[in-house]
């Protein structure tokens, strides 16, 4: 799933960001009116700093303000911002879906599996997804830099008593995830469709999966991600509702005849399931999968 | 007794307003679109069509001698918003009410309309229903003052399955995969009532969660894995431009038959992977002919846009309504909703795809159908691309009607 690259940035912030799919969709939307005049590959590179220069200046001219506040504000004002920056885009690009696709030259089979193709693109995807993932994850753990930012988002008072520009710290660190979110929607606009509403069609999902894998940890947003994607695309394929449960101890008609909730097939239900488990994760443990227990 | 009395300053102004109400002077008319937030661009577009023939209307004179008043109500997109503004408009004087962008929120509309005419007789509304689908509309919820002026899911699949038959590209497998709402399931029951006639094998259903899901890949290896040679489908906007992505990419060679891919910008998105796919259309300005491309123009001249998907349906259905207008003598200088509406039921329309009326025993219009296929050689380009819909197969009304449901009970005011 795309949205494992997005999310990974996104726990580790610290601010809860409701605009950070909004980036995503600026990401899209950038690498669409740059790639007739620069081509595919730079574009998609420019859309992901752009997006993180519009992240600097949230961060700097928004967020600073209100990050003495607490969490409530900085989600109210990254919740605005998002319906701003939808509205933005609609204004400039209209209400629906823009002419922003695969370039000729990636459109091809990496392997037949069977009857069906396995897109090069998706391999591409995917490759940057872990590519962002490791950089990230070696970043922060072997790095002086990673040494930094970590301090300052844990112990700002102390990292900043050392001598380091904690505010710069967070610029950064913000700048980076919404060029990482860009980066994101650059790629993976291509594959799906880039209109107005891809910020609201994957806010979601980066929230349930930030949930499942714990705030604030990277891994467990990776391993929820894999688990979300894999569930899923295996509830797809499974064409059992609880009639068939019922039909084990001999009630299968009645349980047919009864329709409702029983006939429901688990199939239908797939793109609900990342809730289900939202849900169940919650109850069983509210840190989430790799959270730090609260 | 103190408590009667000291209600009494409340109680006048609601007389007031409610006699008021009565005398209304020149027909409201409201549109109840999603003018804002995600479904906006659908309820904009109906908006533009509504506009363009009360213009029109009242550029002809209007009804008694006054322009009809045009009033625009954000539904918000969803029922709730519905039916709060329903009441606004109740308030305002509206005695026609228009909507046509989900079947989830015209199927609360024409419960409202009908609670409200129970209990305010005399004071009637009526629902003009101008892109709502769900059979159940003209169904079990039929009911005297709902007309609907859009297809639906029989006529539509019964259409599409007839013209591709005859061109040869239907199979003998298909595969029905739809949203799982009442529009879906619709679709889903048509697939398979079709396959009969069309000489079709159903080989596999899915009903899916609606605008939920961003990869469409576990279905299509459903689909592949089925072997089926076309897919029907009532998917629209994403759900449809998704699936058609992903079965390109993964080299399935399968035709897709739709109701909704001339929506804007479809084409624009899914570009050459759309390119002998088909659809059913009420309306292809390359089959209407001369008429159509009049009608084209004028539309464009007056909006600026060609007129696309639902809005020529919209513009149809309004002048039916116009004409019905035109047959209502005014009561007391007001319109009475009730004869209109009798008016209404024998209305017959000549549009530039062939003769439209309305079915009285449900209040279904059987309209002309076109099924096309996407083509470069098309007439009309589409989303200025080099694509277009290029018509395969016109259908007259009577050619494209399904008889009316059988569960549908209508209560006619005496």
């Amino acid at each position: 799933m795309v949205s494992a690259g997005l999310t990974l940035v996104f726990g580790m912030m610290g601010v809860l960001n409701f605009a950070h799919a909004s980036f995503y969709m600026l990401g899209a939307y950038f690498a669409y009116s740059l790639q007739g005049v620069i081509g595919f590959g730079p574009a998609v590179v420019l859309a992901a700093v752009l997006s993180g220069g519009v992240g600097v200046i949230v961060e700097r001219f928004f967020l600073r303000r209100v990050h003495q506040y607490g969490h409530a504000h900085e989600l109210l004002l990254t919740f605005g911002l998002s319906f701003i920056i939808a509205e933005t885009i609609k204004l400039v690009f209209g209400n629906y879906p823009v002419d922003y696709r695969i370039p000729a030259a990636l459109d091809f089979a990496a392997f037949t599996l069977g009857r069906q193709q396995y897109p090069v693109y998706r391999v591409l995807m995917a490759g940057v997804a872990i590519a962002m993932f490791a950089a990230l994850f070696l970043l922060l753990r072997y790095t002086r830099i990673g040494i930094v930012v970590r301090a300052a988002i844990y112990k700002p008072r102390m990292a900043e008593a050392l001598g380091h520009n904690v505010k710069l710290v967070f610029m950064g660190v913000f700048g980076v995830g919404a060029a990482l979110a860009g980066l994101a929607g650059a790629v993976a606009g291509a594959f799906y469709t880039t209109n107005p509403n891809m910020a609201l069609e994957v806010g979601v999902m980066v929230f349930v999966v930030v949930v499942v894998g714990g705030l604030g940890s990277l891994g467990g947003a990776m391993v929820a991600s894999l688990l979300i994607g894999i569930i899923t695309s295996l509830a797809v394929g499974v064409d059992h509702s609880l009639v068939d449960v019922f039909a084990l101890v001999g009630a299968g008609p009645w349980a047919q005849s009864t329709g409702g909730l029983l006939t429901l097939k688990l199939s239908s239900l797939a793109a609900t399931l990342p809730f289900a488990l939202m849900l169940l994760i919650l109850l069983v443990r509210p840190g989430g999968l790799m959270g730090e227990k609260a | 007794m103190r408590a009667a009395r000291s209600a009494i300053p409340f109680a006048a102004p609601l007389l007031v307003l409610f006699t008021g109400l009565v005398h209304a002077g020149p027909v409201k008319i409201g549109v109840l679109e999603t003018l804002s937030g995600p479904q906006a661009s659908t309820g904009i577009a109906y908006r533009a069509a509504v506009r363009y023939a009360v213009d029109k209307l009242n550029a002809e004179g209007g009804w008694n001698g006054a322009p009809v008043q045009l009033l625009e109500y954000d539904n918000q997109g969803g029922p709730a918003g519905a039916s709060d503004k329903l009441k606004a408009a109740v308030a305002d004087g509206v005695q026609i009410v228009v909507q046509g962008g989900s079947s989830a929120i015209g199927g609360q509309i024409t419960e409202d309309v009908r609670k409200h005419n129970l209990r305010n007789p005399g004071q009637e509304i009526v629902y003009i229903n101008v892109g709502a689908e769900a059979l159940e509309l003209t169904g079990e919820k039929c009911n005297f003052h709902h007309f609907r002026f859009a297809g639906n899911a029989q006529v539509r699949t019964k259409a599409l399955v007839q013209a591709m038959k005859q061109a040869n590209v239907l199979g003998t497998k298909v595969y029905s995969i739809n949203q799982n709402y009442s529009w879906g399931q619709d679709m889903e029951r048509s697939i398979e009532e079709n396959a009969g006639p069309g000489g079709y094998q159903v080989v596999a259903k899915t009903l899916h969660d609606v605008n939920k899901i961003q990869d469409f890949a576990p279905y299509v290896a459903k689909i592949s894995a089925s072997g089926a040679d076309t897919v029907i489908t009532g998917n629209w906007s994403n759900d449809l431009l998704l699936m058609m992505k992903a079965s390109k990419a993964a080299g399935l060679k399968v035709r897709f038959g739709t109701v909704f891919l001339d929506q804007v910008g479809n084409i624009a998105n899914a570009g050459d992977q759309a390119v002998g796919h088909y659809v059913a259309q009420t309306f292809n300005p390359e089959a209407a002919g001369e008429e159509g491309a009049k009608f084209v123009a004028s539309y464009k001249a007056k909006t600026g846009r060609v007129p696309v998907a639902t809005e020529p349906q919209t513009v149809f259905g309004l002048e039916m309504v116009a004409d019905a207008l035109r047959r209502t003598k005014p009561k007391a200088g007001s319109l009475d909703v009730n004869a209109f509406a009798r008016n209404l039921e024998t209305t017959k329309l000549k549009t530039p795809m062939g003769e439209s009326s309305m079915r009285a025993s449900d209040h279904q219009v059987l309209l002309p159908l076109v099924v096309s296929t996407v083509s470069a050689d098309a007439k009309y380009k589409a989303d200025d691309t080099a694509l277009g819909f290029k018509p395969v197969k016109t259908f007259t009304a009577e050619e494209a009607a399904v008889p009316a449901q059988g569960n549908c009970k209508m209560q006619r005011p005496g």
